[in-house]
Order: structure tokens, then sequence, then C-alpha cells
């Protein structure tokens, strides 16, 4: 049996026209049954192998370099190279690789049909099959929707499912589990690492993030503006780090464990009173179901859990955009629930988002608009005040080198997340609300982020509501949290108190999946901590 | 794509559209001059008669020739272009602040009276623009075609802006807006810095394209402009009578039409309209 | 899903209710009321009656106006089908053809170039090649003005020829908004990023067109249809008019100019229900075709 199963020597390509390459020099060896990650941040060229390998090279660009298959002869990288070689390419949930029209069972079948040149019903039969080799994967019936509709875990299964009822020999994996939630990237690597094992293909796969490649073992390439920066197991770099770059990348992993908020010194009145709100209106009630809390201006909470699991409805409610049922929500002093539109608008006025969805910000406007609506439209300030607020708040974000009248439809997703940083600056919120603020964004980018992040709640001193799915994320901002599971807050309190004794299952399987160590310090104090303070309940009514 | 080949892509499609658009504005200034100057320009003042020898066609001493009345043909359609460009111009106003302007106030009006009004016009909308205009110049006369031509063209304008209001409305991006605070009038406000002010160019453009084509398709019907008020359309109704052998002059206004057209059309840069 | 679907089919006959008040204010001019108030009493008392159908009577020929109206539509519809058949003839594959690459995507808003002529123009610039190229007919100058006039009694050829000129003209007009709508979907569904996804994946460029790119433009166009049918009908409205066919738009110039609003309103009626129903059809045709944010 031949030991190499895939070999590419020099693979350089670039557009036509184009300043630099964008890959160079690039070589891999990867023997059958092995797995090799591609670390690097956006356009590091990491995807630029895999497309090569997973479609005939577009015209008009310029490729070197050979590839040779196993035993078989070398022959040169172009739009006309044969590999005998079955390789199957497996996406990540919100890459958009299917049509988001139709039925994500038809697709997956009928890509499956083709690539094992069966009939359809036959390729159903394999792809059921292999979803239930994975553990509490759902049926086929629950992909017989469209992608908008079906949960992103569920999805990245289904394209897991597909891809190994293709039985590779190379599964081309192009950052799956990018966008999942710590547990379910967990989740789905043991289910990938388990059929690699039974079925022995091997794993080519590029990451942004380093903790992809924590998980999957194996040997690592550190890529950057397209050539090699590093090489090695992953054992030996993710310890002895030998390059700087590479040492940046591991660093942003331990970066939320390691760096815990801050308790804000400065503690006023209560901003966000909660007095017997209820997330949940059916089935089986108990007094647990309602919500009594306080978030003091300049503290933290963070609303931990999965997608669905409620901690975006309680965001919601305590903004004023749903209506709860029952309770009362007082806002900087003010009962929300009395309320009308515009009164409602006048407090959001307080209120910043920063949030990880591209589409927050509107495509159409400048970078200098973008920043100045909140001074225009909040504060009756001088023309030259507000372009001077807006070109510090620019500086800080480090977005001051571009030009002005730049439009946010030609801005990098991490060029948009500190552009919304930047205008949360401007606002000068009592209260912001961080929503996923690193989803999508590779390491470097990550690490920028947080940074910004902090010095952003240290310089302005916002109350700070962080909604998450990484306990990771909630132990850099937060003192204090709720977990959420189906509605329903399953466990409160310190963050650091969840880390040490998490009581319910749920928040130990969110635990597990980011792998966050609790603090060593000394336990903390049993005492309510300053900034989150339950006041008893109010009296019932007569 | 990444953001330098989006930006640079970006980048190149303006320039063009800007090449384009100053063809279009040039044309368009050109033609302004001549409507200026048309009294300079014309060697016969609008509609005299025996100006030179009957149905003589194109030569050195008449350019655009003479008609079967022997009125010089490039004349006329100087003097013809003058009434076409002034009441299109009327009608173009008109056209925007009905039509595109209201259309995204429209949205931020209490819903219900948006929605109804979006109702009333999409009636309006439902029918051609030519049709109206014909029903609202027989009510009031002759003299107000260009407002009829307007008035014609703005539902369609209408629902489009309204249409495209209320998806920016529902957006992500407007909800986080509205999330934070900002004010409706201030959403109102970007929608129409950046819908109709950024893009006045191509609302204005096209909105002259299509009210030139209405008010010159009315008159050549007969209810648009009425002697001694003669535009390019009631010039070339004037001419069908024999223009199978006297070809210039219906080639002739024909031409000045299809250029002030295709000039609007330009200075729009080829704007089709909806974005998909 | 069908909530939507209910939605839109109570807003088309919510859009024809609101054709029958246009009708009912225009029919209400025939009764000459002088001043806001009466006019609105009028307007009042006239709209249940043509809400039941009856549009009043004719002021030149007494007859019940929606009779006439009735009358002349056919020749309407035929200039309407006929230009109906050559627009998608001629649109649908320019459209196509202008999708099929990046520079003639690029390329294709040049179109307007040759769209910048206007209909009448068009017509006219047609007869004249017909008669002084293609010497279709040995008429006079006095063709110009009523060719039907010259097409005898059983004389088919004359009378196909004058019918294909004009539904030429209604179809070329047609076929610009065809070619539009249909470029604008095959755009949105060839740049769209699951095509390239599906091919990385393992599917062939036939199978992600024929499955999933061709039934949204198709579905795209389908729902055009509507806005396909008003350039038709503006277009018919003009080529009526040039080539002397005695069909409703004439009839409905003749009628405003001479003030009689009961045939106005009626035949304004009836373009606006022929609008409304194919616009209505259209999309009804797409739910079967793709769902509208999707779904097959």
């Amino acid at each position: 049996m031949s030991e190499t199963l895939l070999r590419i020597r020099d693979f350089t390509l670039a557009q036509a026209g184009a300043v630099k390459p964008a890959i160079a020099g690039f070589s891999l060896t990867l023997e059958p049954g092995g797995t090799l990650t591609l670390l690097g941040e956006t356009g590091s060229g990491k995807g630029v192998v895999l497309r090569m390998l997973a479609q005939p090279i577009r015209r008009g660009l310029q490729v070197r370099g050979a590839i040779q298959v196993r035993d078989g002869a070398e022959q040169p990288i172009g739009r006309s190279m044969a590999l005998d070689l079955r390789t199957a390419y497996l996406p990540g949930p919100h890459a958009n690789v299917l049509n988001p029209d139709a039925s994500v069972l038809s697709q997956l079948t009928l890509i499956v049909a083709r690539k094992l040149r069966q009939p359809k019903t036959s390729a159903r039969a394999e792809l059921m099959v292999a979803l239930e080799r994975f553990p509490g994967a759902p049926t086929l019936e629950a992909f017989d929707h469209p992608p908008p509709l079906i949960a992103p875990e569920v999805l990245a299964t289904g394209l897991l499912a597909a891809a190994v009822a293709q039985t590779p020999d190379l599964l081309l994996a192009d950052d799956p589990l990018g966008e999942l939630s710590p547990a379910h990237a967990r989740s789905l690597v043991s289910a990938l690492k388990a059929e690699q094992k039974r079925l022995g293909f091997a794993l080519l796969y590029s990451a942004a993030r380093a903790e992809a490649a924590n998980l999957l073992g194996g040997n690592l390439i550190v890529l950057r503006s397209g050539s090699i920066v590093e090489e090695g197991p992953i054992a030996r770099l993710a310890t002895a780090q030998s390059h700087a770059y590479t040492q940046t990348l591991f660093r942003s992993v331990s970066a939320g464990e390691r760096q815990s908020p801050d308790r804000s010194a400065a503690r006023g009145e209560p901003l966000l009173r909660v007095q017997g709100v209820q997330l949940v209106t059916r089935g089986k009630l108990s007094a647990r179901d309602k919500l009594n809390f306080e978030l003091r201006r300049g503290a933290s909470l963070a609303l931990i859990g999965e997608i669905g699991s409620g901690r975006r409805a309680l965001a919601r409610a305590l903004l004023g955009l749903d209506r709860v049922a029952g309770g009362r929500i007082v806002f900087d002093q003010v009962d929300i629930g009395v309320l009308n539109t515009a009164m409602m608008a006048r407090l959001r006025r307080r209120v910043a988002f920063i949030t990880g969805d591209d589409d927050a910000l509107d495509p159409r406007m400048t970078i200098f608009d973008t920043v100045s609506e909140p001074l225009r439209a909040h504060l009756d300030m001088p023309r030259d005040l507000i372009a001077h607020n807006r070109d510090a708040a620019l500086k800080r974000v480090g977005l001051a080198a571009l030009p002005g009248g730049r439009t946010v439809a030609s801005l990098s997703p991490f060029d948009r997340r500190r552009l919304q940083i930047a205008r949360a600056i401007v606002s000068q919120p009592l209260l912001a609300v961080v929503d996923e603020p690193l989803r999508g964004l590779d390491a470097f980018a990550q690490s920028v982020v947080r940074d910004l992040l902090r010095n952003f709640r240290s310089n302005e001193g916002p109350a700070l509501l962080v909604v998450t799915s990484d306990f990771g994320l909630a132990r850099a901002f937060c003192e204090d949290g709720f977990v959420f599971n189906e509605g329903r807050v399953v466990e409160r309190g310190s963050i650091a108190t969840l880390l040490r004794a998490p009581q319910d299952p749920h928040t130990r399987k969110l635990l597990e999946a980011v792998a966050v160590s609790p603090p060593a310090a000394a336990p903390e104090p049993q005492k309510p901590p300053a900034g989150f303070t339950e006041p008893s309940p109010p009296a019932p009514a007569p | 794509m990444s953001s330098e080949a989006l930006v640079e892509t970006e980048i190149r499609g303006s320039r063009l559209r800007a090449v384009i658009s100053a063809i279009g504005l040039a044309g368009l200034g050109l033609i302004a001059v001549i409507v200026a100057l048309s009294d300079v320009i014309a060697r016969a003042p609008a509609g005299t008669l025996r100006a030179g020898p009957p149905s003589l066609p194109p030569d050195i001493a008449y350019a655009f020739g003479t008609d079967g009345l022997g009125r010089d043909v490039m004349s006329e359609t100087v003097h013809a272009l003058a009434v076409t460009f002034s009441g299109a111009l009327l009608a173009t106003g008109i056209a925007v602040v009905l039509g595109a302007v209201a259309g995204f106030a429209a949205v931020r009006a209490p819903l219900k009276l948006g929605v109804a009004l979006r109702g009333i016009v999409g009636v309006l909308g439902s029918l051609p623009v030519l049709l109206l205009a014909v029903v609202a110049v027989s009510i009031a006369g002759h003299e107000i075609a260009p407002i009829a031509a307007g008035f014609a063209a703005s539902p369609t304008i209408f629902n489009r802006s309204f249409d495209r209001a209320l998806r920016l409305a529902r957006s992500r991006h407007a909800e986080y807006a509205r999330a934070t605070g900002i004010p409706a009038l201030t959403l109102l406000r970007r929608d129409l810095a950046y819908e109709v002010r950024g893009n006045f160019l191509n609302v204005a453009g096209r909105a002259l394209a299509s009210t030139t084509i209405a008010l010159a398709t009315l008159s050549f019907l007969g209810f648009g402009a009425a002697p001694p008020h003669v535009d390019l359309g009631l010039m070339i109704a004037g001419a069908r009578a024999s223009y199978l052998d006297l070809w210039w002059p219906a080639l002739f206004p024909a031409l000045a039409l299809i250029l002030l057209i295709l000039f609007a059309r330009l200075a729009a840069a080829l704007d089709e309209g909806e974005p998909p | 899903m069908w909530r939507d679907r209910l939605l839109r089919a109570a807003q088309a006959l919510g859009s024809l209710l609101g054709a029958l008040v246009l009708a009912s204010l225009l029919a209400t001019l025939s009764q000459h009321p002088h001043g806001f108030w009466p006019f609105l009493s009028a307007f009042c008392a006239k709209l249940p009656v043509v809400f039941g159908g009856d549009f009043g009577r004719s002021a030149v020929t007494d007859a019940p106006a929606i009779t006439n109206a009735l009358a002349a539509f056919p020749a309407t519809l035929q200039l309407l089908s006929g230009g109906a058949l050559i627009a998608l003839l001629i649109g649908i594959p320019l459209g196509a053809f202008l999708s099929a690459s990046r520079t003639l995507r690029a390329a294709a808003p040049l179109m307007q170039i040759i769209a910048a002529t206007p209909v009448f123009v068009a017509a006219l610039a047609l007869i004249w090649i017909a008669v002084r190229v293609l010497h279709w007919s040995e008429a006079s100058q006095a063709s110009a003005l009523s060719w039907t006039a010259f097409v005898k009694p059983g004389d088919w050829s004359a009378a196909l020829h004058a019918f294909a000129l004009s539904a030429l003209t209604v179809g070329v007009a047609g076929a610009a908004s065809v070619q539009l709508s249909l470029r604008r979907a095959a755009v949105r569904a060839w740049s769209a990023p699951y095509r390239n996804g599906l091919r990385m994946m393992g599917l062939g460029t036939l199978d992600i067109d024929l499955r999933y790119a061709a039934p949204e433009v198709l579905a795209a166009l389908l729902r055009d249809v509507g806005e396909i049918a008003l350039a038709l009908i503006s277009a018919t409205a003009v080529a009526e008019w040039v080539f002397h066919r005695d069909g409703a738009v004439v009839l409905f110039l003749k009628s405003a100019a001479l003030g009689d609003w009961n045939v106005v309103a009626a035949v304004l009626f009836l373009l606006a229900v022929i609008k409304l129903v194919a616009e209505f059809l259209g999309l009804a045709a797409s739910w079967f075709v793709a769902r509208e944010d999707g779904a097959p």
C-alpha cells in the first residue's frame, strides 16, 4: 500500500494581473487516513488549496506546480489534470453552498447519487445509513426543508453524512465547524473522527481558528498571505510554537480562558430591573420560570445558551423589542411596558448593539455616515465636533486609514465588526448588547475584536449584556451569567461559580465544549456580587 | 469574492457608470443649449410657412429640407425640441417628487395609511401611463399635458419606491437601527439620501426618458401639444400623411426625440431600475 | 406560505375593486356634476351601479357602454396575443443570450439604446420598411393613413401582412420587457453562491442549471407577467392607433376626445382587469414552479 496518498509540490496560483499570488510555493504530503489542517486568516490561501482539489481550475488563472496521487505519475496542476482520487467536499452550514430554496434532502441525495453513480433511491439509503452512525442525529425527514429552515448544527450533520456517504479517499473540509457553537463543534468533530477511523479517508481541513486544529490533531500547516509560515505536528506546534505568528493564532484560543473581566469599580443605581418576567408560556410552568434580577450600571451579564435556547428572546424582551407575558421590566427607572413607540425609541438611544450579524449595518452607508449617524440623530452637536468624535472612534478601532467614503458593502466582516464598535463608542451607551461578536472571524480578527471590546468597556463603561453560546467569551467579558436551555434559565450565578461548580447538565455540556478551566483563585464570597442583585420577589398581587 | 476584489470591481463599475452618465449629461446639456438658443439657431419662428420652397429634400441650403407647406424642417425641429424638452422637465419634476420622494415617505407613515396609499396607487399603476395621461388631458385640457404626463408617470415610480422602501424598512439593519433609538425620520432621511439623492441622476434620468416618451406619444395621438406650440410628437403626426414619400419631415424630429430619450437614459447610467 | 398566498389573492381582488372605483369616478364625469359636493354625491350614487356591472350608456351610440367596450375588445386581444407571442419568441432567446457571459451581461444595458425608440416611431419605421423596402404594398401615400382600408375582404395575405406589422410593433416593445425580466432573473440565479458550492460538492453544471437555476428564472419571469402585460398593453394602445385597428384602445381614445366617459370607464376597467388577471395568473403559476422566497 502506498505510503503517500497525495503530494503537492510548489503550488502557486495567481489571478491574471494580480500584484501577488493567492498562494505561492505551497507543498504538502498527506498519507492515507492522515489528518492535515491548514490554519490561517482570511486571505491566507488555505481555501485556494481546497478549491484546487475540489473543482476544475477557472480560466484566466496562472497556475504552477505539480501533483501526485499515490504512486501515479506526477502531473502539472492545471485545468486538464485528472486525479485518480475520490474526494468529497464538506462545507460549513453557513457557507451558502446549497440552494436556499430547495429541500436539503433532495440536494444531498442528488450529490451522493452523482458521486457514487447510483440511482437516487440507493443514494438516499446510503445517506440514511451514514446518519444513523451519528449519535443523536436527526432522521432524514428533518432535512426535507430548505436550508434556512434547518438549524445550523443539524445542517452540519447532514453535510457530514453526505460527505462520508461518498466513501471518499480524501475529505476536503472547508471550515465546517467555523460558526457552530463549541458544544456542537465538539460533537461534530467526534463524529468526523469516528468516521475517519472507520472508513480510513484522509482529511484535509481548512481552519480559521486554532480550536479546530486542537480538536482534530494530526499535522498542521500555518499559512499567511499565501505562504507557509510553519508546519509540523499539532502536538508540537500547540505547545512549543516557534513562529511569532503561530503564537498569535494559538494565543487567541486561550485568551478567553486567561483573561477575566475586572469587576467594575463604578456601581450605580440599577440600570435594568426585571420582575416576574416569564419567557415560557406553555407546558408545565414553575415558580422558577419567573425571572427576577437587576443589572447595575457598569455591570455585565452573559446570557449563555445554544440557538433557540431562549437567550435572545430574553435580550429582545429586555430591550422592549418583544412583549412578554406578565412581569415588569424597568430600564433606567422607566417601566418600558407603559411606553409607546416614540418614547421607547428615546429610551433606546442609550443602547448600543455589537453583533456578529453582518447585516447589522446598512450596506449603502459610508464609513463616516455609519459612525456619525447616532451623533446627528441623538445629539445636537456642531458638525466639526461630530467629525472629531467620529475620527477619534475610527482611530481607536483601527479604521482611520480607510477612506471615509467607502461603503459598508465593500468592507470585510472584520472591518464591519470594528465599525460596529466605533458606532457604539460614539453613542456613549448605558447598555451595550453584544451578540456573538466573534462569529465568522478568523483567529487574528477575533483577538483584535476582543481587545477592542475590552477597551470599549473600560473606557466608555457601559453595562454589558452578552448573548453567546461560548462560555469562554462569557468569561472574558462578564461577571455573571444565566444559562439557558429550551426557553428556561437552568442555572444562574457568577461566571466563576458556574465554571467552578456547574450544577445543571446543560451547563456542564457547554463548559466541556470550550474546555474552559475554572479559576484557580480563592473561592468567591457567598454574598451576591455587586452589580448583580436578586431582589426579593414582589409581593403577590391581591 | 475577497473584499479587495469587491472594492476593485465596485470602483471599476462606478467609473464606467460615471463615464456613461457624463456622456448623457453632456448630451442633455447640448440639448439644453440648443433649446435656450432655439430662437437664434432656428432661421425662422415656429410655424413659419413658405420659409423655403415646399417639399425640398435636405440640401446645403436647408439641412433638414422643407415640408409640404414650405416650413424649414430644421427650424421646426429645434422649436419642437424646445417644447418637448421643457414639458418633459416639468413632468419629470412632478414624477420624481410625487413618485420617488412620496414613495419613500409613505412607508414611514402609520403602517395602515402607507399600505392603503400603496393600494390606491397600485391600482393606478396597473394602467398604462399613456391612458392615464389621456384621461387627465381630456378632463383638464391640452395645456396641462406635461403635468398630466408627470402625474401619470408617478404611480409606477411611487410603487417601486414604496416597495423598495418597505424592503429596506424590514431589513435587519433597519431593525438594529430602531433598536438603538434611531428615529423614523432619520431612517427616512437615510433612504432619501442614498436612494433618491444619491441616485438622483438615475431616478431623474429614467423619469425624464419615460415622461418624454409619454408626452411625445400623447401629442402623436392628439392629446398633447396643440398648435401653435408644436412638439416633436405632433410634428411626427403631422408628417405621417406623406412620410412614405417625404420622409425628412418625419425623420429628423424622430431622431431628435430618440436622441433626447437616449441621452436621458445615458445620464441615468443605463440603470435598469429595480435592483435584483 | 399559504397565508402569504391568500394575502396575495386578497390584494389582487382589492386591486380589481380599486379599478371599479376608478371606473366609477370616470363614469361620474358623464353626469357633468359641477363642484366638489355634487361630484361626490353623484359618485356615491354611481358606485354601486358600476359595482353591479352597469357602466351606463354611451353618449355617442346610446348603447350600453360595457357592450361597446366588449365589442371592441376582440381586436385588441388579437393584437395583444400576437404581440405577446412575438415578445416571448424574441425576448426569451435575447434575454438568455445577454446573460450568457459576464461580458454580455455588462453590455446588456446597451439594449436601452435600441429601446430608446418610442413605439409610434418604431411603428412608422416598420410601415416605411414594409412599403419601400419589402414592397408589401403598392399603395399610394394614402396607405399610411389607412392600411386596412386597402385590405380587401378575403385578401388574407394583405390582412396577415397588416396584422404581422402591428403585432411585430407590439412584440418588439414587449420583448424589451421580457428580456429585461429574464436577464435579471438569470443574473440572480447564475451569480448565486450555491452554484459554486454545489459544483464543489460534486454536481455538474447541467444538473444545477436544469434543477435549480431554470425553475428560479422561470418563476421570476412568471412573477413579472404583470409588468410585461402592462408594457404590451401600452404598445398595443399605440399600435392600434397607428395601424387603424378598431380595437378597444381606439374606442377609448375617441371616447375620451368626445367626452364619452362611460365608455372610457368601461374600457379602462377592462384593460385593468387584463393586467391584474395576467399578473395574478403569472404569480400563481410561479408558486408551482418555485416559491417566491424559495423552495420549489
